[in-house]
């Protein structure tokens, strides 16, 4: 092993070393890179390349002692070639790229998400219960039904164990309560009297969705949401690919994660995305 | 002594000889915008071509670290002028001094686009005759000294607009092409656009580029681009102004393409940075410094200093 850290660079190449089934249509691997690597902190991401088939941005679920983890969900082709690959296969690792979430102290920590945006919030609930001063955390986690629900084994441990509070609800009442996370989250919100930061990632509908309840509560002192699902090609500020508007930051390198005060100035947050051709299409 | 940064690049005049390069930074118009207002003296926007074009398979952008430069292989992903038409109009009402880059398949594509965009108050249109990562068009035509001369003097004949001919470096006699090019009636020269380039993974033993092939940009070209300005201006003299682009990652790089013969630079790969506005800062801090210890008053005062 030698002793170098990741730059931004040409793809390096990594073995995978664990691959299992996280829920339905998702994986979890494991992969190991050839290099001493620096730890990757909640929120930042990789570009993965699958040899011949695509590269594409993913959250790290956690990165640590040249073990990167990341768990993949369905969503095309790219992603179905990486669900291809077995234990021992090479796959292409660009990064660390991307400005992480800063969890301040003293508040309620409330994570919450759908889909691919658990990846991130895994490791920023790691981060967060790696915090010497107990933290007040809980996890708003939804799905379609209870086999899509990611990480649930994890979060319920540790929902046992008092390690946190896990919320978990879905569309056909198959776990949880029947219904949206942002049920539970304004009923909490509604009760609590600490300051509370809210952490979003998922798609970005539900974001905004997130954002217009929290800007409701006085008692939320910030919210930072992962912008990751977008378009993007290089991952270091160059193509602009993946710009918002009207203030011309990139969301690889200025974000992905953004809080309530860069959020209100992003005209396009939750209404527009954009596409391959530069095109702008609504959500 | 007074000392100014503005340039005249033919008959436009610009606060600094720094350009944003097309192609990064400028799929839209809030980052053009920021750029101009990082202190850039004017932005050109990414090739805009007749119809929406989805580019080619990621990977397309990648640094290659240990040589400062990135390869890619976008392939002209454009929205077609009709949709950037609007970005276009955003950038006019803000004052933003842009130069449009256009491309086409063919003539009458080059024609198309040029027709739905000449009303608008750009500064320029720069043709890019030279993107090397399609099948058609670009690179083709500008290897074509016959074909880039009958295209430049159509869309003469249809703008008042200048018309920039930005030209690729992947020939074996580039004289013969930007001779065709002024004669067919361009206002000034942009030498280079990336060169041809490829990396190939070995573990895998594939390419890494998704279109397996792609430009290189980035400080390992420029003493390349030095080397084309050098030999245009060697050969056009003060005739025709040019444009020196390729690698330029600090002032220095810039004060070298001015001597070499450019009146102005674009600037693509180090601004593709996380803090783009600090390399402009750095980039303005150290031509001024050079100005002064030098004892130039004005940048057309070092253009071409180098064949005195």
């Amino acid at each position: 092993m030698t002793n170098q850290t990741l730059l931004n660079d040409k793809p390096i190449m990594g073995v995978i070393v664990e691959k299992w089934e996280e829920c339905f249509e998702t994986y979890g691997f494991k992969i190991e890179l050839p290099v001493k690597v620096q730890n990757a902190k909640p929120g930042q991401f990789i570009m993965l390349w699958v040899p011949g088939e695509d590269e594409y941005p993913i959250g790290i679920a956690g990165l640590k002692d040249s073990i990167l983890e990341v768990g993949i969900a369905k969503m095309g082709p790219g992603t179905e070639a990486m669900h291809k690959k077995e234990v021992g296969d090479l796959v292409g690792i660009r990064g660390i790229y991307g400005k992480p979430f800063t969890p301040p102290e003293d508040v309620n920590h409330l994570l919450i998400g759908g889909g691919f945006g658990m990846t991130p919030l895994k490791l920023l609930t790691e981060t967060l219960m790696s915090n010497e001063n107990k933290q007040n955390i809980h996890v708003f986690e939804g799905a379609r039904s209870k086999d899509r629900l990611m990480y649930l084994e994890w979060l319920r441990d540790l929902h046992d164990r008092g390690k946190i509070i896990f919320h978990a609800c879905t569309d056909d009442g198959s776990y949880g309560y029947q219904g949206f996370p942002t049920v539970d989250l304004e009923m909490f919100l509604q009760e609590t009297e600490t300051p509370s930061v809210i952490y979003a990632a998922g798609p970005e509908k539900m974001m905004k969705a997130i954002f217009d309840l929290g800007k409701k509560f006085a008692n939320v002192v910030d919210m930072q949401m992962s912008l990751a699902d977008r378009y993007m090609r290089c991952g270091f500020g160059a193509c602009s690919s993946c710009a918002v508007d009207p203030t011309g930051w990139r969301i690889c390198v200025d974000g992905p994660i953004f809080n309530t005060e860069k959020l209100e100035k992003i005209s396009d947050f939750g209404v527009y995305k954009r596409l391959e051709t530069g095109e702008k299409k609504r959500i | 002594m007074v000392m100014s940064l503005a340039t005249k690049i033919g008959n436009i005049t610009i606060r600094n000889p720094m350009i944003l390069a097309s192609g990064v930074l400028g799929t839209t118009y809030s980052t053009l915008n920021r750029m101009y207002e990082a202190g850039l003296g004017a932005v050109i926007t990414k090739s805009i071509g007749a119809k929406s074009r989805s580019g080619n398979p990621n990977p397309s952008v990648f640094a290659l670290n240990e040589i400062r430069s990135v390869i890619n292989s976008v392939g002209l992903a454009n929205p077609g002028y009709q949709i950037f038409r609007e970005d276009i109009e955003i950038l006019m009402k803000n004052s933003t001094p842009t130069i449009v880059s256009i491309f086409g398949e063919n003539k009458e594509e080059f024609k198309e686009v040029l027709e739905g965009l000449k009303d608008l108050p750009v500064l320029a249109f720069e043709l890019n005759f030279s993107c090397p990562n399609t099948e058609m068009g670009g690179a083709q035509i500008g290897t074509d000294p016959d074909l880039v001369y009958k295209i430049v003097k159509e869309l003469r004949a249809k703008t008042k607009t200048p018309l920039w001919v930005k030209l690729t470096p992947n020939v074996s006699d580039v004289i013969e092409i930007a001779s065709a090019a002024v004669k067919g009636g361009c206002d000034t020269l942009v030498a280079i656009n990336t060169l041809k380039a490829m990396v190939i993974d070995i573990h895998t033993k594939q390419p890494i580029l998704g279109y397996k092939k792609g430009g290189l940009s980035g400080a390992a070209i420029k003493p390349v681009g030095i080397r084309y300005v050098y030999d245009l201006y060697e050969h056009f003299g003060d005739k025709i102004p040019l444009i020196g682009v390729g690698g330029i990652f600090r002032g220095e790089d810039i004060i070298e393409y001015l001597l070499a013969g450019a009146s102005a630079v674009e600037i693509g790969t180090s601004l593709g940075v996380a803090y783009p506005e600090n390399m402009v800062r750095f980039f303005q801090m150290k031509i001024k410094k050079y100005m002064k210890e030098h004892q130039f008053g004005s940048i057309s005062e070092i253009t071409g200093g180098v064949h005195r």
